[in-house]
């Protein structure tokens, strides 16, 4: 069974363009595990340096999970389990002995529903780096707006630093969380779904802002809609449920993005971003 | 078929609607109804207490200690400095081991010393509070050898211990899970997260909850008959001006203040009711009122925190 799931995924990608690529992230064999329920079966992907990298799919095809499993963020749902080798610069860091600590603060998350703290715009970005033993004010100072300039929201907040940090608009809210995670100097970024919930608007600010970011910054974003895929990110791992009835999420096809939306080699993939799913 | 069962809508639509309208209209004045009869009690529990006890209230009342009878004049100062003694030595005694208890309790439900602790606090907020007293007065007053301030404070703390945990618990639980998972995916460790982020979002909530179960200690008499006692010549001034006077550190002091029998609005209430002089009657009523604009202004006044910082929270 191990060997008709390998040989269901389509490595799509051209060797020309991915061979100058400096692999940032790497899933290798990934399975995770709640409980005895298998939700995420032999995942294999390559995430590149300064590339964006969207991983599309049916809603429960196990995209959050893979998600959070690249950050240890699973490790809070009780009864989880992964299995096989992610490697962050070739170090395998699903391993017991692993610092998560060290692994969150490479690897920053934005959430699907912008989470500010109840604390004020300023507290809210220094809360990282306040954790990393940053106390000096003038340097704290100089990281904030760094922060908050690379989140696109400077020039929207700067005047009231000190309010709180719900006290703005969604969209505002969410690059305040985008700020709060660059501001602890991550290398990866993982984004899940960051602007499902908020208005087309704000959502093409936040698109705009990945572009300026990925300049950084190594980014995956996890996103339901396949136009968003196609217009912002690079490579795209496109997800399923596997049909043999184990209910259990694969990855089905990874490729350029280009690829994935003209010339799809999978026939799953094809009915999935051409509207004909199901 | 179906334009038959339009023509029966149609024919009954009229009597239905007036018998909706009829039917709303009656509901409607019953519930209301049923609503001012559930507030009579509170208005007239108040407007009577007011009307008893309003033509004694002076503000010597507040500030002068009891006289004998027959004098006139005297207030209750013994007791409201007592009550504030109690439920501040019941708030050190409750609260830190309280907010612990419900820091574990919100983040492990479901681990055996959680539900462990879930059981044993519903269990405690129905053990009645003589109970309680009579228990504090066994482990301490009876050992001690003399009723206490420090008795009653226990007592009274341990009473309020099950309404800490459990108001607690309630706010740290709604605190939104995002919140503890934006933090600990900043690498932040979990003790971190719960001081740092969980706590203050739930800070007006349990601070409300930490006023509300002060202000129903505050009202509580039956725990402090065995163990605060009453004490008429209760009087802090004095202690602390003898303690300074004969240059004593502040502990002692402090030690002095609830070292001994000490007096509360409930108590006093209680005593003078039973006794069979009509000044010592009025005054009871007095102090009921004292009693209850202290509980009204303590609720009043974490109403107003909690609006005020949900003000400065949201902008």
């Amino acid at each position: 069974m191990e060997t008709k799931i390998v040989a269901q995924v389509n490595l799509n990608t051209n060797s020309d363009t991915t061979s100058k690529l400096v692999r940032k992230l790497e899933a290798r064999n990934i399975s995770v595990f709640y409980g005895k329920f298998r939700a995420l079966t032999d995942i294999n992907i390559e995430i590149y340096v300064n590339q964006i990298t969207a991983v599309i799919g049916p809603s429960g095809c196990g995209k959050s999970t893979l998600l959070r499993s690249f950050n240890h963020m699973i490790d809070l749902t009780p009864n989880a389990r992964v299995e096989g080798q992610i490697l962050l610069d070739t170090v395998d860091i699903n391993t017991g002995n692993v610092d998560v600590v060290d692994v969150r603060r490479r690897i920053g998350m934005v959430f699907q529903r912008p989470n500010p703290f109840p604390k004020s715009i300023y507290d809210n970005v220094a809360y990282g780096p306040r954790l990393y033993g940053i106390r000096s004010k003038t340097d704290l100072d100089v990281i904030v707006e760094k922060a908050i300039h690379q989140a696109a929201l400077w020039d929207e907040v700067k005047d009231k630093l000190h309010q709180s940090g719900l006290s703005l608009s969604g969209g505002q809210q969410q690059r305040l969380c985008i700020a709060r995670a660059l501001a602890v100097q991550p290398e990866v970024i993982l984004m899940d779904e960051p602007a499902s919930s908020l208005d087309p608007i704000s959502t093409l600010r936040i698109e705009e802002l990945m572009q300026e970011l990925k300049k950084n910054y190594t980014i995956i974003i996890v996103t339901h809609n396949m136009q968003q895929a196609a217009r912002v990110s690079d490579f795209t791992a496109m997800m399923m449920l596997d049909q043999d009835g184990s209910r259990s999420g694969t990855v089905v096809e990874f490729a350029e993005t280009k690829k994935i939306f003209t010339n799809p080699k999978d026939k799953r993939t094809e009915d999935y971003v051409t509207g004909r799913f199901g | 078929m179906t334009t038959q069962f339009q023509e029966l809508i149609a024919s009954n639509q009229i009597r239905l609607a007036s018998r909706r309208k009829f039917i709303n209209a009656f509901m409607l004045t019953v519930t209301g109804f049923l609503t001012l009869l559930a507030l009579i009690p509170l208005f007239w529990i108040i407007g009577y207490v007011f009307y008893k006890g309003g033509s004694f209230l002076s503000f010597s009342f507040f500030t002068q200690l009891p006289r004998p009878l027959g004098m006139e004049g005297g207030g209750v100062l013994h007791a409201l400095e007592g009550t504030m003694i109690l439920a501040l030595l019941a708030a050190i005694f409750a609260i830190p081991p309280g907010v612990l208890a419900a820091f574990y309790a919100s983040r492990y439900p479901n681990t055996p010393l959680g539900i462990v602790l879930r059981f044993s606090t519903d269990v405690l907020s129905g053990v009645p509070s003589i109970v309680i007293g009579l228990f504090v007065y066994i482990i301490m007053v009876k050992p001690m050898g003399h009723y206490s301030g420090l008795a009653g404070g226990v007592a009274t703390g341990i009473l309020m211990l099950p309404v800490i945990i459990r108001t607690t618990e309630e706010m740290l639980k709604l605190v939104p899970g995002a919140l503890r998972e934006g933090s600990l995916a900043l690498g932040a460790p979990e003790w971190k997260t719960s001081l740092s982020v969980i706590f203050p979002a739930a800070l007006s909530g349990v601070i409300t909850g930490f006023l509300l179960a002060i202000s129903r200690a505050a009202g509580e008499t039956a725990p402090l008959l065995f163990t605060a006692l009453g004490n008429e010549r209760y009087d802090i001034k004095a202690i602390i001006t003898n303690g300074m006077a004969q240059k004593q550190s502040i502990f002692t002091i402090f030690g002095r203040i609830v070292d001994q029998p000490v007096d509360s609005l409930p108590l006093t209430l209680w005593k003078y009711a039973q006794q069979p002089y009509p000044e010592r009657i009025q005054q009871s009523w007095t102090v009921a009122l004292v009693l209850m604009i202290f509980v009204l202004t303590i609720n009043i006044l974490a109403r107003l925190w909690v609006e005020s910082r949900k003000r400065r929270l949201q902008g």
